[in-house]
């Protein structure tokens, strides 16, 4: 494309964009609906794998010792175990620890009754190493490998908690991807059809441009510009809206489900942003353009 | 200039619109296509411009076989040809004076060149005092002067019309008809399909009469060839 036809079909592009009011209003409210609709699913759903994730690193599992065994073992054992990818966090509690902890949390307030045990730990032989992971999936796994250990007495873990976690999980990963591309191949054939009707209006124009000796990308040229300006818009305006209302939304559901407060943690509207952004910028300039190039071919074989 | 050899178009259904067809036609004639409906006069101009494909045969224009070109390369071959349409195939929501810079604007003409053609392109056709007025304003034969004028914009070496004097009444068809003298006195080769025989009998040019696909008669110059 030679930059005569580039500018000639810019210009005209963002001229007809204004000049064919009507139709560029439905083009873009098109777009700007099932952009929305696929925008908000995906705020959805990254929020739920995030607060899901946050949700998996509290669900960890407590490793305790034979009484025989030293501190010294243990601690080579969480030197090891740190090493591994799966493991997001590490915890030694001594038995002095376990024992203060176990104090405060029972005896507060009434620490007379606590005389007896002034020197002596009731505790003793119950050090642990908690464990959190960065991928809940592979706790299985490890658990086997640590009741193999000699050193190891039990392992306490949360496994029902973890599979119901990781089910939800899944159902939610699977579903969105599901509906995502559902919503997009509604909204691709949408835009298409929009595009196609606001081109078949000018398939005159079209056809008399071919007619006079009019190459190819000239006559494509402007409506690819059209349908590309159309797409931008039409995406921007989803992503401004999101902008401005997450937070008020967030707040919303904060105070609207109080009691799982510490559960819902979400992610803040930059991080959303960073990703939504070129993503609806994308997806906006690939719909125009491939809903202004399949239909211009049609008409341009005279 | 135009060369057409054996050319056969079968439109779906077999219908033969035309029927081995050949003639040709040097640089700087004037040439009457007559036939009455049917007769294959607007199937030739079709192929000439390659917005139909011939079924069998050879067509060149200015020495290249068309039949040959790439869709994506027609624009070329039509450049060469300028086209006055029977229905003019004007956009009506632009002046009389955008649909001739169109014809400019498309081929990449430079902006400054555009301004001076298109002012002696309208006051070729007697329309420069309308210049600003939309086609749909304009009477049918004024609207036919600006196809005229869009179809020379690229002074192209050829010019065809269909029915020119279709819509006219005798005193603008003879209008007209002076007008296309002019441009071939300019060297400027004119092919005219029409079917107004008193156009053709008092112009005296080469006269190429179909019937049914055919050629039937091919004279330097003719009358028009009377049905029967």
């Amino acid at each position: 494309m030679s930059i005569r036809t580039f500018l000639y079909s810019l210009t005209q592009g963002i001229n007809n964009f204004f000049k064919n009011r009507l139709m560029t209003i439905a083009s873009v409210t098109t777009i700007t609906a099932s952009l929305f609709v696929v925008s908000m699913f995906y705020c959805i759903v990254v929020n739920l794998n995030f607060i899901l994730e946050e949700f998996e690193q509290n669900i960890g599992i407590a490793i305790f010792f034979e009484e025989d065994v030293v501190e010294n073992e243990i601690l080579t054992l969480k030197n090891q175990l740190e090493a591994r990818d799966e493991v997001f966090e590490i915890n030694y509690i001594s038995e002095e620890d376990a024992w203060k902890t176990f104090k405060e949390e029972y005896f507060k307030g009434r620490e007379d009754l606590l005389k007896g045990f002034d020197n002596d730990n009731p505790l003793k032989g119950s050090a642990s190493l908690q464990v959190l992971f960065s991928d809940i999936s592979q706790q299985k796994v490890l658990v086997g490998l640590l009741q193999e250990e000699e050193i190891v007495r039990f392992v306490r873990e949360s496994q029902e908690v973890t599979d119901i976690v990781q089910n939800v999980n899944s159902l939610v990963t699977y579903t969105s991807v599901v509906l995502i591309v559902i919503l997009s191949i509604i909204s691709l054939f949408i835009i298409s059809n929009t595009i196609r009707l606001a081109i078949a209006i000018r398939k005159r124009e079209i056809r008399i441009m071919r007619y006079i000796g009019a190459k190819s990308s000239m006559v494509r040229g402007p409506f690819l510009v059209e349908g590309i300006i159309i797409g931008l818009v039409g995406a921007t305006i989803p992503v401004i809206v999101i902008y401005f209302f997450y937070d008020n939304v967030i707040q919303k559901i904060s105070t609207e489900f109080f009691l799982l407060r510490d559960f819902l943690v979400f992610l803040p509207v930059e991080i959303i942003m960073a990703q939504l952004l070129p993503i609806s910028l994308i997806a906006g300039v690939v719909l125009g353009y491939l809903g202004s190039r399949v239909t211009v071919g049609r008409y341009l074989k005279v | 200039m135009i060369r057409l050899e054996n050319v056969t178009k079968l439109y779906p259904g077999s219908v033969k619109a035309l029927d081995d067809v050949s003639f040709s036609i040097d640089k700087g004639e004037f040439v009457f296509i007559v036939g009455g409906s049917g007769s294959g006069k607007t199937t030739i101009i079709k192929a000439i411009m390659r917005e139909i494909d011939i079924t069998s045969g050879q067509l060149y224009v200015e020495g290249v076989d068309i039949t040959r070109i790439r869709r994506s390369k027609v624009h070329k071959l039509r450049r060469n040809l300028g086209i006055v349409f029977q229905d003019f195939r004007l956009l009506n929501n632009r002046t009389v004076y955008q649909n001739v810079a169109f014809a400019l604007k498309i081929t990449e003409t430079p902006r400054r060149t555009i301004r001076k053609t298109v002012p002696m392109l309208l006051s070729m056709v007697g329309l420069n005092k309308k210049a600003n007025m939309k086609p749909s304003e304009l009477s049918g034969g004024e609207q036919q002067r600006i196809a005229l004028a869009r179809a020379l914009a690229n002074n192209p070496p050829i010019l065809i019309a269909d029915e020119p004097t279709g819509n006219l009444d005798p005193q603008r068809s003879w209008e007209m008809m002076k007008l296309l003298q002019e441009i071939n006195m300019k060297g400027t080769t004119v092919l005219v399909v029409t079917h107004d025989k008193e156009i053709v009998d008092a112009m005296k040019k080469r006269v190429i009469a179909l019937r049914n696909g055919r050629v039937v008669k091919d004279m330097k110059r003719g009358d028009y060839v009377h049905e029967h």
